[in-house]
């Protein structure tokens, strides 16, 4: 199942129970506010760091680029719209929104 | 003169509320009103450099910030540990702001008793 975050990781705490839920190997796709937690050298990038232990993850780069974020985590995968569709053409979908 | 603060909070792109907080902020200044604009929380993302939304369609929103003082806005206050939780440091943003701690930003709403969230 492919996991989808849309939501600031420091304003709820849906990235931290998403991350608690989705099984171990199972990707992880961050897009909206979502990918903030991206961020090199913020909070919720160490439970980034964590979740690239045990899963894929990818962020939008088209929300990244709105973002003006600059500075990822090493190991987060930026996808394009393409990658999006095919992330979820290619699992089902749990939208932790 | 009558004061008030702007409280930002949220991040420009997810919601309305940065958007309409800076046009709310464009009327004020006809009123000839004392107002000072203070980020929180995610409302500090509002003043990231490099923004650049076209892929969604949207409006970019940080450079906007630097011309409010043409506007009345007579001083722009971040909360330093909003920032630093953010991995963002005064640097990453697009104009010079005046840090405030957590008691510092509760004197500046004191001082200024309306406020006005967005």
């Amino acid at each position: 199942m492919l996991y989808t975050v849309n939501k600031s990781p420091l304003m709820t705490n849906n990235l931290e129970t998403c991350l608690a839920v989705a099984p171990e190997g199972e990707p992880i796709l961050l897009y909206e506010d979502g990918v903030y937690a991206t961020t090199e050298g913020s909070h919720p990038a160490e439970q980034i760091k964590a979740a690239l232990k045990r899963h894929p993850v990818y962020a939008l780069e088209a929300d990244l680029e709105a973002r003006g974020i600059q500075h990822l985590v090493e190991g987060v995968q930026v996808i394009d719209y393409d990658g999006f569709v095919g992330l979820v053409e290619a699992h089902d979908v749990v939208p932790w929104i | 003169m009558k004061k008030a603060a702007v409280l930002m909070r949220k991040a420009p792109y997810g919601s309305v509320y940065t958007a309409e907080g800076f046009r709310a902020v464009m009327g004020i200044g006809i009123f000839e009103m004392d107002v000072v604009l203070t980020f929180v929380d995610d409302g500090v993302y509002a003043l990231v450099k490099n923004q650049d939304p076209e892929k969604l369609d949207m409006q970019a929103l940080g450079e906007g910030f630097p011309m409010l003082p043409e506007f009345g806005v007579n001083g722009f206050y971040v909360h330093q540990p909003s920032l630093e939780a953010r991995g963002l440091s005064p640097e990453d943003l697009v104009m010079d702001v005046q840090l405030v701690d957590d008691a510092g930003l509760a004197e500046l709403l004191a001082e200024y008793k309306t406020v006005l969230p967005f």
